[in-house]
């Protein structure tokens, strides 16, 4: 029998190094037979830790094991039946969540152990780079052209084309640099990929090398993720020992070096020509274009860059051709494309799904809908950079011009969603407060645009904003957008924009009668006592941090505004839902 | 080579080299695309954003900096997107700027009188400059300076540290120093524009209307209804404050420049407004407030009342009766002041003044209170006048209603309310009443007025009801003011009327310019230096004539106390990019105000300043000194809003390998890199650039020195060259001595003469005979500095051969030893060929000395050999001190005595010494590209007065030079 336990970040997190000892001493003292081995993530964080045991009978798929509940699958391990799993074993609910999805990027997440390349070869890696070297290079890029692969960091700019730029740029030297900085609040899916998969990242540039011609390749990766950087390291390692990364690939003559590097976290170096900076060993700001890394990029070499997740798509595209990956998806995008839902939703995770799949197949059918019984309100796409699309759009299609004629783009696969607790304005106002940070500083309309936005979004959830703020705020957005120098300024106010489009009346609500309607911005907002619902159990009064409530056992309780801070704790506490927010 | 491409710009083809960017393109044909952060000597940054420009057909907007041009390119530079993202990127620099374009006191000024730096000339001694400066806004400065309230002076953060800067007594000794030392500059008559205007009022603002319509071309006639120009400085303002002499002579320069001034005409009695309309191209009513303001009481009527002015004018006019008499002024304004104080010279028997508040309320200068006390008249505050009681036709005494204050008014003075039944009986036999002025409108009827029965001029055009008819001052829209206020409006409004009678609809904008608050506790640091004071004549003395009160500051006052100018407004404020596109796009500071970066500022060495506040992280001074000096020094720390310029970990710039090019500064688009010259008061002023080379070693770098009047205010590199060493940059103090066409000579008796240059000549070339023909047999040598220029040196061999019959010429030369360095900053060998690329070695340096003209190394001791040296280009008081062109002689003892030195540069525009930081002086000079010959057909010209016939090239020579 073999176990596996899911060790990616979000499943170590949970706990599943724990249940890994827990199981390596239980089988170092009862059973020989039993192989226990790792794999990355599956994508359903909500579920972690998450154990799969390959039995005679097939895959059992056990999920939130614990310290607490471990006693099941011991058992089981000892002897007993099935039935000591039950509380333990996936629901069909939450099964659906891997069902209904189509998985190319992450067809070996959470399936095969990253850390042994025997598991990717045994999955038909390596096979991609060899049948693609036998191949004349314009063939390959012919290929991905074929399969209407585009970027997936999230400008969507056609794969091949970039290939093609960087194959006739002159030069001897070339770079290919894949950048996995991944910045957006939100997202993990390139995390996910390195952590459950790196081969397949490997594999896919090493296809991009040998069609553009290059011999030398980064891997920018943020030093945030230490465990994608050492699984990745691991993997080149034994990449390399296997022939597949260094001199004379395959026996082709081909030659590629891959080195990772890693950056220190600013957001905006996952711009690419700020990503270059980077490497250089330079402040990581965004340079001018043109001229474009094609012709001018790393060490003023041609350089091409392309996402992770870009690049996990390429192996399955020339193994199993670009006209099977363009049969998916919509006319204008092809393939599929993984999201993380995040937020209010039921089953948070990694989702991928072809493109053509709508808004709300992805949040209600995968993601099981809305947590407590709330409302749908709407989503952030894109992350900082994207924009919001209400829930009445659920239809929307997945698709880049479907989601770009929303306000929002399709980004890097951040998907956030909220629902009728989050206050649209204070949502505009936290993604605003990113972007000004993480502004690099270089070019004015950025750096003070985005702050000034961010003074006019705060003065509005303090209660201050002014008439002609939405305005102001639509005016400076739009500037901002056409002056920025890069991606960052260039998208920074489409939260804004998409808020004001679709939410207008709550951003109408605080500037004009000093109300938030979500109940969320609390300079609006009071908490007072409803005293038919009060039974005085004073447990309110006993957890509020500034002892702003008083009244005597089994009376009314009241809270004193003066001395409320509005931490929400009263509100928390109240079994009988007395607490309420005006 | 590369090919041409074509493309169209705003409809201009135009066609560039391919590789060209869109802004070369523009630039190459004369579109102006603006931009902060591009220099041709750095790389494309595209930080700014001014740049953008639309391309056809392509829906972003594209950054004409780094946009290469392709073939058939269409570019458009001025669409509203294109202008309105340009402005929008200048209100959100603004709106992140923290500083002052100008000066507090400048703002305050209602002309806009350069106060900080007319006050910055004075501290450099630059008194005539100082009045230059005034008398570009304000034509009467001995004037006003004498009896201006002085705003200027409310408005001084001097005030925050102790006193504020006496700008008022600067501007009279700056307006006093011009009159008196350089009386009649004839000036140049303007080209007749053939328009007439007539101006109706002589007073300050009408002669300020007149004085700069005439500068302007214009054929102006004043009409007057007094006798004599001058108006209420005439005739409303007491001998004893501003004497007659004074004023004359400041108008006697409108009269001479051409302006007709017809007294003794009132308006609506001897002329009317059609009739001078009809004869004129623009009219500008400058009538002034000549009415008293009444008291509205009984007995108003009576014998024996007049208007405060109205008594001032009959002063003036000689035909007042005071003597023996006892007189009430009613009113606690400046005009009261000059009525009681006035009174009390003409001898009245005693001088009340009644007010309705306390003293503390009064409105006149503090100073104007205190003297008319020392002069003896009574005050009787918290009394109001109710009725003048007469005796028959004639006025005996005033009825005072006492008063006690009340609650603050809207001003936030308090109100003096009266004290039911307390009344008190002044005798009298005459009353003034001071309370106030409005204007007559006779004549003036066809003109829209308004609610203060004013006549209702625009605010920014000047213009009236009637085309044609402007007016400005006293009697237009709100009424009296100071006469300052008169005096700009009137030269705004010359502007607008001059462009009206051009044709064009310009209209006066008050410029919109960045502010900051300042507390007391930012002046902390600052030395107290107490105001200077000037002396006040006795009030014995003063109480029985007519003797101007206040005398004028001593020069070492004036400079003392323009000193104490903390220099609040931006040094940058002429060359300030950002300011000068703002204006032009009319952006505002205000339209994104929000918070703003720190604003400290950082002083390295003393001799760079950066003030985080002005940055607007263009990045330029970063990219050249790391591309131009390969030092890196600088660089962008920190991210987003709260990035700043700054070595790395915000060290202080001293632990970094800068080397004090200031190459960071003279690229920085504002005012954020300042270079720092210690000794000069540094003043924002337009300054005049004069190219030369610096002497500072033999590489000879072309420099251009700032001069703001014979102060050099920096040095910068000249164009074309790229950058400077720091003792180039900043190896003078520039304590700068007097320039002029002469020069001094040592007499044999061992005095020095100054003497006119060519008779320096002439002098030299008399004693260098003088010495020839007495007989002794001399052994002659040329001593020259190898810091003179290739042709200079030339002559200067031919001058040893050819006038001194000898081949031997030294230097003090040392080849080895550059001498680089302000304030021993070192620099590595790789800064040197950065920075001189190269040309160090090439130019007339020691080696080109050596080797090309075969010039020996002169040692101290070979001194002894010869009887004679010719010293050129050496220094008269340091045996060896770096310095440019003189030519010294020094008969037998080769060392500091010399008998004779002149600088031999004819007479330039620009020559001057200066003191080095080091504390050696040194001699700068432009190189005369003017007509006249210069140094080495100076040196030429001296040798063939000696040599008696022409001298050949020195290229036909050059091998025999070389063989000897």
């Amino acid at each position: 029998m073999k176990i596996i336990v899911g060790e990616g970040s979000c499943g170590l997190a949970a706990g599943a190094g724990k249940i890994h000892r827990i199981l390596e001493k239980y089988i170092g003292q009862n059973s020989e037979d039993i192989s226990l081995g790792v794999a990355g993530c599956i994508g359903m964080c909500f579920l972690e830790p998450i154990i799969d045991l390959y039995t005679e009978n097939g895959l059992l798929r056990l999920v939130k094991v614990n310290e607490d509940n471990i006693g099941g699958l011991l058992r089981y391990l000892s002897g007993s039946d099935e039935s000591s799993l039950s509380d333990l074993l996936i629901s069909a609910g939450d099964a659906e969540f891997l069902e209904k999805q189509t998985r190319i990027a992450l067809r070996n997440c959470g399936l095969i152990n990253p850390e042994h390349i025997e598991d990717y070869l045994a999955a038909g890696g390596y096979q991609a780079v060899v049948k693609a070297v036998s191949l004349p290079p314009e063939d390959v890029i012919a290929e991905i052209k074929m399969s209407g692969l585009a970027g997936r960091g999230g400008a969507g700019f056609p794969t091949w084309f970039k290939w093609e730029a960087a194959r006739k740029s002159s030069g001897d030297e070339k770079y290919l640099i894949c950048n996995a900085d991944e910045g957006d609040p939100g997202a993990f899916m390139d995390r996910a990929v390195i952590e459950g998969d790196p081969h397949s990242l490997i594999e896919g540039m090493l296809v991009a090398a040998y069609a553009i011609g290059c011999s030398k390749a980064y891997v920018y990766v943020r030093a945030e993720y230490p465990l994608a950087v050492k699984r990745l390291q691991t993997a080149l390692d034994q990449a390399s020992a296997a022939g597949f990364v260094g001199k004379n690939i395959s026996g082709s003559g081909f030659s590629c070096e891959i080195a990772i590097k890693q950056g220190a976290g600013a957001f905006v170096c996952g711009e690419e020509t700020a990503l270059i900076e980077s490497i250089e060993g330079h402040r990581g700001m965004p340079r001018l274009k043109p001229p474009y890394p094609a012709q001018v990029g790393l060490w003023g070499k041609p350089s091409n860059i392309n996402n992770v997740e870009t690049f996990a798509n390429v192996p399955w595209i020339i193994q199993n051709s670009g006209s099977a990956f363009a049969a998916l998806g919509t006319a204008g995008s092809k393939g599929t494309k993984v999201f993380a839902i995040t937020g209010k939703v039921k089953r948070g995770g990694l989702v991928e799904i072809p493109m053509g799949s709508t808004l709300g197949e992805v949040i209600m059918d995968i993601g099981g809908g809305i947590r407590d019984g709330k409302r749908w309100k709407a989503v952030q796409l894109g992350g900082p950079s994207g924009g919001c699309i209400p829930a009445s759009m659920a239809d929307t299609v997945i698709d880049y011009a479907a989601l770009c004629a929303t306000g929002a783009i399709m980004g890097s696969g951040g998907m956030v969603v909220m629902d009728e607790s989050t206050c649209m304005v204070a949502m505009a106002r936290f993604f605003l407060d990113f972007t000004a940070k993480e502004s690099c500083g270089k070019c004015v309309h950025c750096r003070i645009g985005t702050k000034r936005l961010l003074e006019i979004l705060d003065r509005i959830v303090a209660g201050q904003g002014r008439q002609g703020d939405i305005d102001l705020l639509e005016n400076l957005s739009l500037e901002v957008k056409a002056g920025s120098l890069c991606g960052l300024g260039q998208s920074a106010p489409n939260p804004v924009l998409t808020t004001i489009r679709y939410f207008r009346d709550e951003y109408e609500a605080h500037i004009q009668e000093k109300r938030c309607p979500a109940h969320e911005c609390k300079a609006l907002i009071s908490y007072r006592i409803n005293p038919l619902a009060c039974t005085g159990c004073t447990l309110c009064a006993r957890k509020c941090p500034v002892s702003a409530i008083t009244g005597k056992v089994k009376e009314a309780h009241t809270i004193d505004e003066q001395k409320c801070i509005k931490c929400d704790r009263c509100r928390q506490v109240c079994k009988f839902s007395a607490v309420e927010i005006f | 080579m590369s090919k041409w491409i074509q493309c169209t710009i705003d409809t201009v083809k135009c066609k560039v080299r391919d590789g060209a960017t869109v802004l070369d393109a523009a630039r190459a044909c004369g579109i102006e695309i603006p931009t902060l952060c591009h220099d041709g000597r750095v790389d494309v940054f595209g930080a700014c954003g001014l740049c953008v420009v639309e391309q056809i057909g392509s829906t972003k907007l594209i950054r004409s900096c780094s946009t290469p041009v392709t073939e058939g390119m269409e570019i458009v530079t001025d669409t509203p997107r294109v202008l309105s993202s340009r402005k929008c990127a200048l209100e959100l620099l603004l709106s992140d700027h923290t500083g002052d374009c100008r000066a507090p006191c400048m703002l305050a000024c209602p002309a806009g009188t350069d106060c900080q730096g007319y006050v910055g000339l004075i501290a450099n001694r630059e008194y005539l400059e100082s009045a230059r400066l005034i008398k570009k806004i304000l034509p009467f400065p001995a004037s006003i300076g004498r009896v201006c309230p002085h705003p200027c002076e409310t408005a001084c953060r001097r005030a925050l540290v102790e006193q504020p800067v006496a700008i008022a007594a600067l501007k009279r000794f700056a307006g006093d120093y011009i009159l008196f030392n350089q009386p009649d500059t004839p000036a140049i008559p303007p080209p007749p524009s053939g328009k007439r205007v007539a101006v109706i009022g002589g007073g300050p603002g009408g002669l300020t209307a007149a004085w700069f319509l005439a500068k302007s071309g214009h054929k102006i006639r004043v009409y007057d209804m007094m006798p004599q120009m001058g108006g209420m400085l005439r005739y409303g303002i007491p001998e004893y404050r501003l004497p007659k002499k004074i004023l004359d002579m400041e108008i006697e320069p409108i009269r001479k420049i051409g302006v007709e001034f017809i007294n003794g005409v009132k308006i609506g009695a001897d002329i009317t407004l059609e009739e001078i309309r009809n004869g004129h191209d623009a009219v500008v009513v400058a009538t002034g407030a000549w009415q008293s303001t009444k008291m509205n009481i009984p007995g108003e009527e009576l014998q024996g009342v007049i208007g405060g002015i109205d008594f001032l004018r009959n002063v003036a006019l000689g035909t007042s009766e005071v003597e023996g008499r006892r007189v009430a002024v009613c009113g606690g304004g400046n005009t009261a002041m000059d009525a009681c104080r006035t009174a009390v010279r003409l001898g009245a028997k005693e001088v009340h003044v009644i007010y309705r508040r306390t003293r503390k309320e009064m409105p006149a200068e503090e100073n104007e209170i205190e003297e008319a006390e020392e002069e003896g008249v009574v005050f009787r505050f918290l009394s109001n006048p109710v009725e003048v009681k007469g005796n028959a036709d004639t006025v005996a005494g005033l009825q005072l209603q006492k008063m006690k204050l009340g609650e603050p008014d809207a001003g936030g003075r308090r109100r003096p309310v009266p004290i039911d039944g307390a009344y008190e009986f002044l005798e009298a036999d005459m009353v003034i009443i001071a309370i106030g002025q409005s204007n007559e409108n006779t004549g003036l009827e066809t003109l829209e007025k308004t609610k203060y029965n004013t006549i209702a001029a625009d605010a920014s055009s000047f213009r009236t009801s009637l085309p044609g008819v402007f007016a400005v001052g006293d009697a237009t829209n709100a009424g009296a003011d100071i006469a300052i206020a008169a005096i700009g409006e009137a030269e705004k409004a010359s502007k607008v009327i001059d462009a009206y009678l051009r044709g064009s609809q310009a209209v006066y904008r008050e410029p919109q310019y960045v502010k900051r608050s300042v507390y007391a506790q930012d002046y902390a640091d600052v030395e107290k230096v107490p105001r200077s004071s000037y002396q006040v004549a006795e009030p014995e003395s003063r109480k029985s004539c007519f003797d101007e009160v206040v005398s004028a500051f001593t020069e070492a006052d004036a400079v003392a106390e323009a000193s104490r100018c903390l220099e609040c407004g931006c040094q940058d404020f002429f060359e300030c990019k950002l300011l000068n596109y703002s204006l032009r796009m009319e952006a505002s500071p205000e339209s994104y105000a929000g918070s703003k970066r720190s604003a400290q500022s950082v002083r390295s060495r003393e001799l760079l300043e950066y003030n985080e506040g002005k940055c607007i992280l263009c990045g330029l001074c970063v990219r050249v000194c790391a591309q131009q000096l390969g030092i890196s020094a600088l660089g962008l720390v920190g991210r987003g809003f709260e990035t700043v310029i700054a070595p790395e970990f915000r060290r202080p710039l001293d632990t970094t390998g800068c080397i004090y090019c200031g190459q960071c500064a003279a690229l920085c688009p504002t005012g954020a890199l300042r270079e720092v010259y210690p000794g000069v008061k540094n003043v924002p002023l337009e300054e005049e650039a004069v190219h030369s080379v610096c002497d500072g070693c033999a590489a000879l770098c072309g420099v251009e020195y700032r001069f703001a009047g014979k102060t050099v205010n920096r040095v910068l590199p000249a164009p074309g060259t790229p950058a400077l060493c720091p003792q180039g940059r900043f190896g003078f103090s520039a304590e700068l001595a007097k320039l002029g066409a002469t020069a001094a000579v040592k007499t044999a008796d061992g005095n020095i003469i100054e003497i006119r240059t060519e008779n320096a000549l002439k002098a030299v070339a008399d004693r260098l005979k003088g010495m020839s023909a007495d007989g002794r047999d001399r052994q002659r040598a040329v001593l020259i500095s190898e810091r003179i220029t290739a042709q200079e040196a030339r002559a200067a061999v031919l001058f040893a051969r050819f006038a001194l019959g000898t081949q031997r010429v030294y230097a003090f030369a040392d080849c080895s030893k550059p001498l680089i360095g302000a304030q021993n900053i070192p620099l590595r060998e790789e800064t040197v060929s950065r920075l001189f690329s190269g040309a160090f070695y090439e130019s007339a340096s020691c080696w080109f000395l050596r080797e090309k003209l075969g010039v020996g190394r002169f040692r101290l001791e070979d001194a002894e050999r010869f009887d004679t040296v010719v010293f050129i280009g050496g220094h008269p008081d340091a045996p060896y001190p770096p310095c440019s062109f003189k030519a010294v002689l020094a008969a037998d003892r080769p060392d500091n005595d010399f008998d004779i030195f002149i600088p031999l540069c004819p007479a330039p525009a620009k020559d001057g010494v200066f003191l080095r930081s080091d504390g050696s002086q040194a001699m700068m000079r432009s190189i005369p590209t003017l007509a006249g010959p210069d140094n080495a057909q100076v040196i030429r010209k001296l040798a063939e007065c000696l040599a008696g016939r022409p001298l050949p090239e020195f290229d036909d020579i050059d091998k025999a030079v070389l063989e000897n």
